[in-house]
Order: structure tokens, then C-alpha cells, then sequence
């Protein structure tokens, strides 16, 4: 059994929060977030202990793992608490705000002989699981150019950190990090980045970048990353091969829509497409990464694998800066 | 019936497929007469001219040299040079297929000699016709999406194969190809003029000696960026021959147009195969109508040779920008 204590009581603990409940060898013991209420509120919910103070929390311990969901600029501090008390660590993405914090944390991890899992749930997702399982077998031949895109409306975080890009590096950081990670797995090294983007635009709660990846091997990977909708949430990739190509889209994926008339008279009802699966990415990331700690084993998704996906959205973001290419090789 | 006069057009040259479907334009628009076509290669000339009915001249001279008043080059891209010469000096007007030109030097040799000879040059870019791009051009246009930020898009097709893979002839392959319809859009759409291009090209998809695969990013002189997917990356067993897509976002909402997305999905067990029927509007009828239009009426054209050159120059661009692995200035 694996005790866990979530730091950060946001969208993403609560979340995590919610799939540790599930998992039959975790036990979430303690949430911590320095919105009090907010930690009490998530951990009456499941039985857990409350703090504000993060300090509070390792000094009393009781757990093994920490499951770090606060925002991206704090990650390493609360990632070098946890190595320092020797529990194995759950980090949300990105790893960290950049790449020189990231390798901090792949080092401090290292030396105190931890566990540092990035949270890159993308790998857990059915769709994006399938997909990279299609390319490795050669479905389409060699693969030679990929389309990913990723659009939703711009998050609204606790004290909108999401509107700070220096906490959050905006949309590239936060959410094309996923699509830089799956690209990894899929392709291997990133050799060069270019990129274009509203990074340094100041336009208020508006962001989106176009960013042309080439891989060592050869793929080019062209990636939208859109926090600029009006609403809902959209995804979808292509890859083109020698032999074929690979196509899917969220939007075309949903197999169940659910239309409601408005009970108001004169209003127009409202129509939500859902995607259900059996069980959610996140309860099967989480299972992975406890079932590892249980085992001895590394896990699927390292924390180099999370450092890479940084290094590569920083590298989107200096070439969003000077308007020139970055190499990374 | 209109008691317009009728305007005289012919073709020079069915090297490129669009050829036979301006060619059905031009039998179907009603004050058009299509008077023939001329081609360097006999036997085409001669199918050309039995499918539409019409007279096949000899020689290119011999076309020029009868009472047409204008024509439309649709031979390679590295033919357009020598073909609109020969026209201009005639004092034919001149619809040209795109790109323009494969070099700067034949595209601006192109705009010039048009000039000289007071003739009207056209270049074909047909999108701008499209009812869905003409809607996006007016959501641009009235502010409903507010400022421009960026634009997604996508021009890829399946590999035409022929001529358009040698170099030589094509100027590269799906760049050159390609680009030109996305840039001459935003540039029709904005105003604004392409200001840097970088662009990752690469062959991997045929593994020929030309491009198959681009990925081209342009700033604009509105502050805005965009990048073109120009490539042949539609594979045969594709149910359509490819796509024209834009996403535009703005400060006020996004935009997306995907032109070809009036389709019905044919499943069928004779070929074995799924394909999309495309139903929407025929945009090339429009653009012949409109090469028609300003002869008849002795107006501008609606798309100019320079148009074509600037669209031209972004594609040369990306490959240059491609091989020296930067992003290259065009306002230096």
C-alpha cells in the first residue's frame, strides 16, 4: 500500500486526488494546499488528512509518495522537499518552468535515490496510445510528417497563474508539452525547433503558437497549440507515411452526444459530445506509477522524458523570441 | 440573353490538368467563345480539341496569330516564360497558371513583358473564387474576428506525379506547388505582405528528387503568422485529391474554412473504394468568368502577374530558407 500526499488541491489534485481514491493500493492520506479551505474542502472528501503549510506536512510525513499538481514555477521547490525526505514524487507537467529546473530535479531525484515521475498522462490517453502503436508497427510505412493540435479556451487557474507566463510559459509549455512528449515517443530526438507565437503578445487571456519540429530521423512535426477557442476542448493528429495516413480527430471520435432542450422557453438547449472510456487516463497513469513504486520498477514515463519535453517548449519559446530556429542536438 | 459581346479565348498548352477544367468553363460561360488550343505536344492538342470540340491550331504562333484575344497558359511552370512572351507579343492577354514562374528572373520577365505590350495579366489562382474563402475573406474584413494573430493552414494533395516531380520543369514539387494558392489568400485576405519565411522541407515521403514535404512559416507585415502545410501527403488509397484548409484567429474568435468540406462519402463496392463527391461551387468557373470579364471590359484584372510574383516569392523562400536553415528577411 502506497500513502500519498498531494500537494496543490486545484483542478489537477483534485483529479489526481480522485483517481488515487480508486487505485486499490493507494491510500491518499494528505492534501496540502496554502488555500486552506481548499485543502480542507478535497481531503474531507476522501478521508485525507488537511494542511496549508507544506512544512507542516513533511514534518509530520506518513506517507510515501508526493503528488506535486501546484503551478509549473513551483515544482522544483516542492519536488527538492520531497527528495530530501526520501519519498518517491508525482510531478505534474511541464516538469518544471525551464530546462535548467528540470534538470535540477532529474539531479536532486537522482541523488537522493527517488522516483521522479512527470505526470505526461498523454501516453494513458486510449486514442494517442493507439496511435503510437499504429506508427511503431508500420502501418503506414515510414512516417514522414505529423500535424498534432491541441484547442481549448484559455484555463482559468487559482489566481489565474495560467495568465503568468512566468509561471505557467503559456500554451506552449503547459499544453503542447503533451504533444512535445508523445512526439518523443513516438519520433526520438527533436533536432531543431521553430516557432511562432503569442507568447510575448500581452494580449489578455489569449495565447496560441504554430511550432515546426524536425526530428533527428528525419519527421517533421508541425504542432498547433490553441488557447484562444471560445469554448470546449479539441484535438486531433495526422500522420503521413511512405505507405499511408494516420488521421484522427476528437471531434469526429465522440460516440455519444447528448442533446438537452432548454427547459426555459425561447432558449436554445444545449448539445455535449462525450468520449467515455472505462477508465480515465489519469486513474491508469496513476495505477502505472504506483504499481511501479510497489515494484521496484522504473516507470514507463521518466523524468528525463519530462526534462526533454521541457527543453523542447523552452526551445519553442526562445525561437517565439528571436524569430530564428533552435538547434537542440 | 445577354447581348454582351463575346470574348475569344483559347489554351496554350494541357501540360497541366487544370487545363481541361478551364476548358469546360469555357464552353460552359455563355459569352465566351472558345476558339482552340495549340500544345507542343501534338496528340494532346488533338484530344484536347475532340473533347470540347473546338479547333486545334498548329502551332502556338498559329493561335496568336488568329482573332483570340485572350489565353490561358496552362503549360509547366518552367514554360510559363517562353509561353506568355509569345502571347504579350501577339497583344493576346494572358490568363497564367500558378505558380507564375519557377525563378524570380522568368516571373518578373513575365510582369515586365506584359507591361511593354499593354496587355492584361492574369494569374490563376481560383481559391480566391470559393464561396467558403469568400465568406472567411468577409469575416476578416468586417472585424467580426477583430485583430489577426494567425493562420493555420493546409494545401496538401496526392502526388500529381508527371512532370510536377521533375525539377527542371516544376521548380521543386509540393512547395512550389502549393504555397503559392495559401500566401496569394492571406495576402488577398489582409492586405498584408509576407515579411519572413522559414520553412523545414524535405523528400521522405517518395524519396525523389524533389520536395513532397513542407512545412513553411511566414510573418506578415500586420503582425500576424501563419504556417502552410504544402505537401504531397495524401496517400493514393485517400478518398479526395486533397485539401484547402485556413484557420484564422483573431482577437475576437477563430475562423475555419475547410474549402472542400461539401462532400458526400461514396462507398463503393465496383471500385472497392471510399471517395468523397465534392458538391459545392465550381470555383474555376469563376475565375475564367472573371479573365473573361476584364477583357470583355477593358478593366483591370482581378489578379495581377505581380500577385503571382509575390506568391512565387515566399515558395522560393521556403526552399532557400529550408537549405540554409534560417528564417530568411523578404522586407531586407
Amino acid at each position: 500500500m502506497q500513502r500519498i500526499a498531494v500537494i496543490g488541491a486545484g483542478t489537477m489534485g483534485r483529479v489526481h486526488s480522485e483517481a488515487y481514491s480508486r487505485i486499490p493500493n493507494a491510500e491518499l492520506v494528505a492534501v496540502c494546499d496554502s488555500h486552506a479551505e481548499a485543502a480542507k474542502e478535497l481531503a474531507s472528501k476522501y478521508g485525507a488528512a488537511a494542511y496549508a503549510d507544506v512544512g507542516r506536512l513533511f514534518e509530520d510525513g506518513g506517507f510515501d509518495i508526493v503528488d506535486i499538481c501546484t503551478p509549473t514555477n513551483t515544482h522544483l521547490d516542492y519536488i527538492k522537499l520531497a527528495a530530501q525526505a526520501g519519498k518517491h514524487i508525482c510531478c505534474e507537467k511541464p516538469l518544471a518552468r525551464t530546462t535548467g529546473q528540470a534538470m535540477e530535479a532529474v539531479r536532486v531525484c537522482e541523488e537522493a535515490d527517488v522516483t521522479l515521475f512527470p505526470a505526461q498522462v498523454l501516453r494513458w490517453f486510449p486514442e494517442f496510445r493507439k496511435l503510437h502503436d499504429l506508427i511503431k508497427s508500420g502501418a503506414i510505412g515510414d512516417p514522414v510528417e505529423v500535424r498534432t493540435s491541441r484547442c481549448s479556451a484559455y484555463p482559468r487557474g487559482t489566481d489565474d497563474w495560467f495568465a503568468d507566463m512566468k509561471r505557467s510559459g503559456g500554451v506552449v509549455l503547459d499544453m503542447i508539452i503533451h504533444d512535445f512528449d508523445w512526439l518523443r515517443w513516438c519520433f526520438g530526438k527533436v533536432r531543431r525547433v521553430y516557432a511562432r507565437g503569442l507568447y510575448e503578445s500581452g494580449i489578455p487571456h489569449t495565447d496560441y503558437a504554430l511550432v515546426t519540429l524536425r526530428f533527428e530521423g528525419g519527421v517533421i512535426a508541425h504542432v498547433e497549440g490553441n488557447w484562444a477557442k471560445a469554448g470546449g476542448f479539441e484535438t486531433s493528429v495526422e500522420v503521413a507515411g511512405t505507405k499511408g495516413l494516420l488521421s484522427f480527430a476528437s471531434k469526429d471520435s465522440a460516440p455519444i452526444t447528448i442533446e438537452l432542450k432548454s427547459k426555459e422557453e425561447g432558449k436554445i438547449g444545449v448539445t455535449v459530445p462525450e468520449s467515455p472510456t472505462r477508465e480515465s487516463p489519469y486513474y491508469l497513469e496513476l495505477k502505472h506509477f504506483v504499481n511501479c513504486i510497489e515494484e521496484n520498477r522504473k516507470p514507463d514515463v521518466t523524468a528525463e522524458d519530462g526534462m526533454e519535453a521541457v527543453r523542447t517548449g523552452e526551445a519553442a519559446l526562445r525561437s517565439i523570441s528571436t524569430g530564428q530556429p533552435v538547434a537542440l542536438a | 440573353m445577354s447581348d454582351r459581346p463575346v470574348v475569344k479565348i483559347g489554351i496554350m498548352s494541357f501540360a497541366h490538368m487544370h487545363a481541361y477544367s478551364y476548358a469546360a468553363c469555357l464552353k460552359e460561360l455563355p459569352d465566351v467563345k472558345f476558339v482552340g488550343v495549340a500544345d507542343d505536344v501534338a496528340v494532346r492538342a488533338e484530344d484536347a480539341a475532340g473533347r470540347y470540340g473546338v479547333k486545334v491550331f498548329k502551332s502556338y504562333e498559329d493561335l496568336l496569330e488568329s482573332d483570340v484575344e485572350g489565353v490561358i497558359v496552362t503549360s509547366e511552370n518552367a514554360n510559363h516564360r517562353r509561353h506568355v512572351v509569345l502571347a504579350a507579343q501577339a497583344g493576346k492577354h494572358v490568363m497564367c497558371e500558378k505558380p507564375i514562374a519557377t525563378t524570380m528572373q522568368d516571373a518578373e520577365a513575365i510582369v515586365e513583358v506584359a507591361k511593354r505590350s499593354g496587355i492584361k495579366l492574369m494569374t490563376a489562382f481560383p481559391c480566391r473564387y470559393h464561396p467558403a474563402f469568400v465568406r472567411l475573406k468577409q469575416a476578416v474584413n468586417s472585424g467580426e474576428l477583430g485583430e489577426l494573430l494567425a493562420v493555420k493552414s493546409t494545401n496538401q494533395g496526392q502526388c500529381p506525379g508527371g512532370w510536377f516531380v521533375d525539377k527542371k520543369l516544376s521548380g521543386g514539387g509540393a512547395v512550389i506547388d502549393h504555397t503559392v494558392h495559401l500566401v496569394d489568400l492571406m495576402r488577398y485576405m489582409t492586405g498584408a505582405e509576407p515579411a519572413r519565411v522559414y520553412a523545414e522541407i524535405d523528400n521522405r515521403m517518395f524519396g525523389g528528387d524533389f520536395d513532397d514535404t513542407g512545412i513553411i512559416t511566414v510573418d506578415f507585415t500586420n503582425g500576424m503568422f501563419a504556417t502552410i502545410d504544402a505537401s504531397w501527403s495524401r496517400p493514393k488509397s485517400y478518398p479526395f485529391w486533397g485539401n484547402v484548409n485556413m484557420d484564422v484567429v483573431g482577437t475576437g474568435g477563430i475562423a475555419r474554412m475547410e474549402m472542400f468540406a461539401q462532400k458526400i462519402d461514396l462507398y463503393s463496392d465496383e471500385t472497392g473504394r471510399h471517395t468523397y463527391v465534392y458538391w459545392g461551387d465550381d470555383m474555376d468557373l469563376r475565375l475564367v468568368e472573371a479573365f473573361a470579364r476584364c477583357v470583355r471590359e477593358d478593366t483591370p484584372p482581378p489578379i495581377t502577374g505581380e500577385d503571382g510574383l509575390k506568391a512565387l516569392e515566399v515558395a522560393l523562400a521556403a526552399y532557400e530558407s529550408a537549405s540554409l536553415r534560417e528564417a530568411i528577411n523578404l522586407l531586407e
